[in-house]
């Protein structure tokens, strides 16, 4: 057995796959593969880029003219919506339109004004979609993928390491991991969970059997007004900063599952997300606004 | 405040069962084309036990032995596409039960045919598939010749899943038409040629019930028609026809600790002979470091004899058969199966006894005194072109 690793960027950040294999000669085609997918994803659904999908679907809002979609991305839409549905409201992928008024950098809180002009664009309720179309029935309208396409690109890079007939590797597109067997002779990957605010110091060490695990933090992006700590997790229907927790992390069958589970945590009241987070039934970790650290991989 | 314990997990399922509609997710489920060409050669002997000398005239008898050869390829072709040749050369040769006579102390004893058969069979098979987004479809030509008979056999199969992917429901229909013309050699023969049509059909359906559980059912129906005699054992004489129904059921779960998956099926048959068997099958695939994966399983048989299943024969039955295949026994078989993947190779071993008793089965009935054990033993090679 040999083990590889190989770091490359995607995704906005550092990614890393790590491989356990026969010969090294293989390893590379999956390698190619794994990288390859991430890119598509990106590729496909990043905001910032003007051909992707994402972007072309924000550009025909309020034009009166549905854009095509296929199978994946209905797939996702009806994923977020179900994100949206189970979270009452809060995961919200229209809600990327606030951040026009937020400018983390500036070290300023937008006027409540700016924020009112834009709470109208938010509404996933609004947005028009079926298997074949998605249509955003108000110009300024944005989707925003961001939410999800990290931690959904980290479990379709597996998948792809799989089919090149890997049986155990670990996928890290910063932070948000997916894995596909386990290194021989363990129960799972070694991982250690970063503290918010000492960076080299791990909070907690996991062991990630095959499954995702995904973290959500605010500590990293966020402005301090008057001693306030203003995060970038923003109400979907306030335009505000959410006070609840500083980072949640969540092991799950899927790095995506992971994902928006740590997502929704983020976007409750610090109380009720602890209540949320024990009644979910997978292991979870969460650090409130004190640094207290909570959870069962505490 | 908690939650009731059911509610607890529902939105990791609602999150969980939407994801897995994801094209990430489904990968491992189906049905998409191969993504390279696989060959494989596999050589396996099938060993008949000697007959002992007492349940035989003129003392103990080497049986018949099978050697088999095969040839496979896989190929994605086109989009969507795939193709599968599978060709097998089989050389059988050795003695097999004429008829059974009645020894001087009035049991039954097994007249052997002489080392007499020796025939070889060359079977060649082509499969197309069509893979779509949630299924995929087959269609299959089987051809197979040997000096005394022919078959030419046609089967069209279809699997479809679910929306959630957890579901695969298939059915196949089959026919097959087959030329019987005995080798008119040391032995008589009970026809000079003849014919016998196989339609066949069958459905299933498998769950993905837990992230390491899988369970499936299947239900089919068999219909023979002609000639369906052995044409080289003494007076046997059959039905022209024979309805076959069987239904199975299987379960699969992983174990992560032992990292090893536990098979257990299920078979129910019964036909219009009154022939009905059970059959229960037990695996235990380990895996182990360095890839390679050790398989012992062991299967129990038992059946209840066809209605005109005798030893002896009575000129005034309208049908008989003294064939030990049609007789009521028990069988156990056991064995261990091994496969080691090293890059793009990989090799599979396999070893099987089987051994059979009339009074190990269910159903009592007259024993006969053809009864047969067995080794099985193979080698195969499999390469992809990656």
């Amino acid at each position: 057995m040999e083990r590889i690793e190989h770091t490359f960027k995607g995704m906005g950040g550092p990614c890393r796959l790590r491989l356990e294999v026969d010969t090294s000669a293989a390893a590379d085609t999956a390698i190619a593969a794994a990288v390859a997918e991430v890119q598509r994803l990106e590729l496909k659904y990043s905001r910032y880029l003007p051909d992707s999908l994402t972007s072309r679907i924000n550009r025909a809002a309020g034009l009166g003219a549905p854009v095509p979609i296929d199978q994946e991305t209905a797939a996702l839409l009806n994923y977020a919506n179900t994100v949206w549905r189970e979270s009452a409201g809060l995961f919200d992928l229209t809600s990327g339109v606030l951040r026009r008024a937020w400018d983390f950098k500036s070290g300023r809180c937008p006027a409540q004004q700016e924020l009112e002009k834009l709470l109208p664009l938010v509404g996933w309720e609004r947005v028009q979609w079926d298997q074949d179309n998605v249509y955003l029935p108000e110009r300024g309208m944005e989707l925003d993928f961001g939410g999800c396409v990290k931690e959904y690109a980290a479990d379709s890079a597996a998948a792809k390491l799989r089919q090149q007939g890997v049986s155990a590797a670990l996928v890290d597109l910063a932070g948000d991991m997916a894995a596909i067997g386990v290194p021989e002779g363990t129960s799972g990957w070694p991982i250690g969970i970063r503290h918010p605010v000492s960076k080299e110091q791990a909070v907690a060490r996991v062991l990630l059997p095959e499954g995702g695990l995904a973290s959500s933090g605010d500590y990293e992006r966020c402005i301090v007004i008057d001693g306030e700590r203003y995060g970038h997790i923003l109400h979907p229907r306030t335009g505000w900063p959410v006070r609840g927790l500083v980072a949640v992390s969540i092991l799950a069958g899927q790095c995506l599952v992971a994902g928006s589970s740590a997502t929704i945590a983020m976007l409750k009241p610090p109380g009720d997300a602890l209540d949320w987070l024990e009644n979910l039934g997978l292991p979870w970790l969460a650090i409130d606004a004190d640094l207290v650290v909570h959870g069962t991989m505490a | 405040m908690s939650r009731p314990k059911d509610e607890r997990n529902k939105t990791v399922l609602a999150l969980t069962s939407s994801a897995l509609l994801l094209p990430a997710y489904q990968g491992a489920l189906a049905d998409a084309q191969p993504e390279f060409t696989e060959v494989g050669m596999r050589y396996s002997k099938y060993d008949e036990d000697d007959i002992l000398s007492r349940k035989a005239f003129g003392g103990g008898s080497e049986r018949y032995e099978i050697d088999v050869a095969q040839f496979h390829l896989l190929a994605p072709v086109a989009d969507q596409w795939s193709f599968a040749l599978d060709v097998a050369w089989e050389d059988m040769s050795g003695a097999s039960p004429w008829f059974v006579g009645e020894s001087a102390s009035g049991s039954p004893k097994v007249i052997m045919s002489g080392a007499s058969i020796e025939d070889t069979r060359t079977e060649v098979s082509g499969t197309t598939r069509y893979y779509f987004d949630r299924g995929n479809a087959g269609l299959n030509y089987t051809y197979s010749d040997e000096d005394d008979y022919t078959s030419n056999a046609v089967a069209v199969d279809g699997a479809f899943n679910s929306e959630d992917g957890l579901t695969t429901y298939s059915a196949a229909v089959s026919t097959s038409h087959d030329d019987i013309d005995p080798t008119q050699g040391t032995i008589p023969t009970n026809t000079l040629s003849a014919r016998k049509d196989v339609n066949s059909v069958w459905v299933g359906v498998s769950r993905i019930v837990s992230k390491r559980a899988l369970v499936r059912f299947g239900l089919s129906y068999t219909y023979r028609d002609g000639f369906l005699t052995d044409p080289y054992k003494g007076d046997d004489r059959r039905p022209d026809e024979r309805k076959e129904w069987a239904a199975s059921a299987g379960y699969r779960h992983f174990f992560d600790a032992p990292n090893a998956a536990l098979h257990v099926d299920y078979r129910y048959f019964n036909d219009d002979w009154d022939v009905q068997s059970h059959t229960v099958d037990i695996a235990w695939e380990q895996n182990l470091p360095q890839n390679f994966r050790v398989t012992p399983f062991i299967r129990y048989y038992t059946q209840h004899e066809a209605e005109f299943f005798y030893n002896l024969e009575d000129p005034s039955y309208e049908y008989f058969a003294d064939d030990y295949r049609l007789s009521a026994f028990g069988a156990f078989s056991y064995g261990l199966r091994l496969r080691h993947d090293f890059g793009d190779w990989s090799i599979n071993l396999d070893a099987e006894r089987y051994k059979t008793d009339e009074s190990w089965g269910i159903y009592s009935g007259e024993e006969s005194p053809g009864l047969v054990d067995f080794w099985r033993y193979g080698i195969g090679l499999d390469y992809i072109f990656r």
